[in-house]
């Protein structure tokens, strides 16, 4: 399936069957991010559009400037929850800015031995997402806090010692994956 | 003030976004594995648990839909306690006890909304966030007091007990102790519901057979409707189970049980079959160049 | 045991403690008793269907979840009174199970009339701001009145009621200052609530002419 190119950023598929979306409108939201985060590289984004699950993945193809990043997204994470199947700004910049902030994290020297996307556990998953939304969340995109919250109490227990943990990453700006998943 | 009330009049405020069953069945994504070469990438099982790795996105949808479900069962209850006159309960008529009966529930049912709005909060969800379908209200708001008895209380609580089983195990497993203790409660009520409505069906219909069956006829439309495509079913490629204990403490037989399982699984090989056939629509349209 | 000044302690005492002023007295008899409490359950059964009806129609989330709460508070007083008519000698009590009058049957469609979903405020003036505080106004009446011996049991139910019908109010009461916000939203209450007024005035009350007794004019015949 041919990919919609502008600059850097490509999408695929190009055209939706499964949903309502435009690949145009995933280029600009994946623009805007890569200016807001300070991304140069390439960035390919696929979209599963074949199920309604929200789950998202970033690979980078070395530690280059030049080096191809790819964001996964299952289609629900792109998704107006209130109209389905129709396309949301504001819940794409949430999943793709995460994901875009991951894999510029897996650009760094010392985020070598962090595991695959699809290999990482659900603990090592829910850490990483919320050190990306607090990171994001300060950068102006709007989250909600309380729903990383309790992603991250589901993964590292209902605790104070978690919710502290939860905390120390929230609002972390510059740990390396060992500091990451240091955990409670 | 109308005696019935149309489903398209219910009352949001602007932040809620109604939908309905024909809309939601046009989604052709699915996490069902429809065919084995082209989803080796779904999850063994769809059952909400907390090893899932959408746990808590799921859970959270879950509960949104459990919170706009309340609003419904909750106007469904006022509207029964509204909409019939006391009498015998033959007719246009219902006992009334039963008017009393409904208006219990519905103090239940406006607690069990205060609850899912407090849980959604304490799991991050905003009010609204989600789409509202609007099936339960539409199902379950009969001209008939008896078939709404048979919607109401017997499918649309029926499910409730599904679901509430379904979360409660959810929030017991993840170690949220607001969840378990929430959902715990709201089960009991719920089993009292689906009990009640099994009781006043008994009484009213007890010297007209052929109401009674044009009833049951009428839950069983509604609970495979209430299947939501094979959302709910005892295979681990539904979200949610079928909780046998909790309905049988609530009056369901065995048979009916197992009947309502039998549908389930037809919802989900017919959803299965729309999926296939839109597959193949999309497969053959033509490939941008 | 074994202690003489206890033993000759006498257990004789008054059957009324000196705390205990109730009199014999009641300003309503049997029958009386039983048509005001036909008209109490006749009420109350039409406001909890009312309250019941109106949930579906009204957008506010807090309100939807009031009218469910209070929708139950006035069924209970429905049953109290449809349990308590055959004490009172009326064993069909569908019988008395009846508005005042038909100005009462009138006040109930006025006050049933606003469905759509833009008159919340109506919908509240009508039950917090006209049909309560007529309820408290005759429960309170009745109470006061009845004899606290031979109708014991209705006194210690309007006790309960009375409960239910005072938080009730205070609760729809808020919800109306919070949402009479502009000078229009007054216009709006105070219009709607002088139309179920005077139709109320017409009934005479829940229990109709003398629901909390007959006026006491002091302009004729001096202080």
């Amino acid at each position: 399936m041919a990919a919609v190119s502008t600059a850097k950023i490509t999408v695929t598929p190009s055209e939706f069957h499964f949903v309502k979306y435009e690949a145009q409108d995933i280029v600009d939201v994946v623009t805007e991010l890569a200016e807001m985060l300070g991304v140069a590289n390439p960035i390919h984004v696929i979209v599963d559009e074949s199920t309604p699950l929200s789950k998202l993945a970033a690979e980078a193809d070395g530690t280059s400037s030049d080096s191809t990043l790819t964001l996964r997204a299952e289609s629900g994470a792109l998704e107006n929850t209130k109209r389905f199947t129709h396309f949301s700004a504001d819940a794409a910049r949430g999943s793709l800015g995460r994901t875009l902030l991951r894999a510029k994290d897996r650009l760094r020297s010392d985020y070598a031995e962090a595991p695959d996307d699809f290999d990482l556990s659900l603990a090592e998953n829910a850490a990483w997402d919320t050190y990306c939304a607090g990171r994001l969340d300060r950068m102006g995109v709007k989250l909600n806090k309380q729903r990383w919250l309790y992603n991250y109490r589901n993964r590292f227990g209902f605790s104070d010692d978690g919710d502290a943990a939860f905390e120390r990453l929230w609002s972390a700006d510059d740990l390396s994956w060992t500091e990451l998943i240091a955990g409670p | 003030m109308r005696q019935f009330f149309p489903v398209d009049d219910l009352a949001r405020d602007e932040r809620f976004v109604q939908t309905n069953m024909a809309e939601r069945m046009k989604d052709a994504r699915t996490t069902v594995d429809v065919d084995a070469a082209t989803a080796k990438s779904r999850a063994s099982s769809n059952r909400l648990t907390p090893d899932r790795h959408d746990a808590s996105d799921g859970a959270r949808s879950l509960m949104h839909g459990i919170m706009v479900g309340e609003i419904q069962a909750l106007e469904g209850a006022g509207r029964t306690a509204h909409d019939f006159e006391a009498g015998d309960g033959s007719g246009d008529t219902i006992p009334f006890e039963l008017k009393l009966d409904m208006a219990r529930q519905a103090w239940d049912e406006a607690r069990h909304v205060e609850i899912s709005v407090k849980l959604s909060d304490w799991m991050g969800t905003e009010l609204g966030q989600f789409a509202e379908n609007t099936v339960l209200f539409e199902a379950a708001c009969s001209n008939d007091p008896i078939l709404r008895l048979a919607g109401v209380n017997r499918a649309l609580e029926g499910l409730a007990i599904d679901v509430f089983t379904q979360m409660k195990e959810f929030g017991n497993l993840a170690g949220d102790p607001y969840l378990e203790f929430c959902e715990d409660w709201m089960l009991a009520d719920e089993v009292t519901h689906v009990k009640m409505g099994s009781d006043w069906l008994r009484k009213v219909t007890e010297n007209d057979p052929d109401r009674r069956k044009k009833a049951l006829e009428f839950q069983q439309v509604v609970d495979k409707l209430f299947s939501f495509g094979g959302a709910r079913g005892e295979t681990d490629e539904s979200p949610i189970g079928l909780a046998r204990r909790f309905r049988e403490l609530a009056g369901f037989s065995d048979d009916e049980v197992d009947t309502i399982s039998m549908m389930d699984q037809e919802a989900l090989d017919e959803r299965k079959e729309a999926i296939r056939a839109f597959h193949a629509q999309a497969d053959a349209q033509p490939t941008p160049a | 045991m074994g202690n003489s000044e206890t033993e000759t302690q006498t257990t004789v005492r008054a059957p009324f403690t000196p705390w205990d002023r109730r009199e014999l007295p009641g300003l309503f008899d049997v029958e009386e008793t039983a048509r005001r409490v036909g008209n109490y359950k006749w009420t109350e059964m039409k406001l909890f269907e009312a309250l019941g009806g109106w949930i579906a129609t009204v957008p506010e989330l807090d309100v939807k979840m009031r009218f469910g709460t209070h929708c139950y508070h006035h069924s209970w007083h429905a049953d109290i009174w449809h349990k308590r008519l055959p004490e009172l000698r009326e064993m069909k009590p569908e019988r008395l199970t009846a508005p005042a009058n038909e100005a009462m049957e009138r006040f109930i469609e006025a006050m049933t009339e606003p469905e759509a979903a833009e008159l919340t405020i109506e919908k509240l003036v009508g039950v917090y701001r006209v049909l309560i505080p007529r309820f408290i106004g005759a429960y309170t009446y009745h109470r006061n009145n009845a004899s606290e011996i031979t109708d014991a049991p209705t006194v210690r139910f309007i006790n309960f009621i009375l409960q239910d019908e005072y938080d009730d109010w205070r609760d729809g009461e808020m919800l109306l200052q919070s949402l009479i916000t502009t000078p229009d939203h007054v216009r709006r209450a105070a219009e709607h609530q002088a139309k179920l007024e005077a139709i109320m005035v017409e009934a005479g009350g829940i229990t109709g002419p003398g629901s909390i007794g007959t006026s006491v004019s002091t302009t004729e015949g001096g202080a």
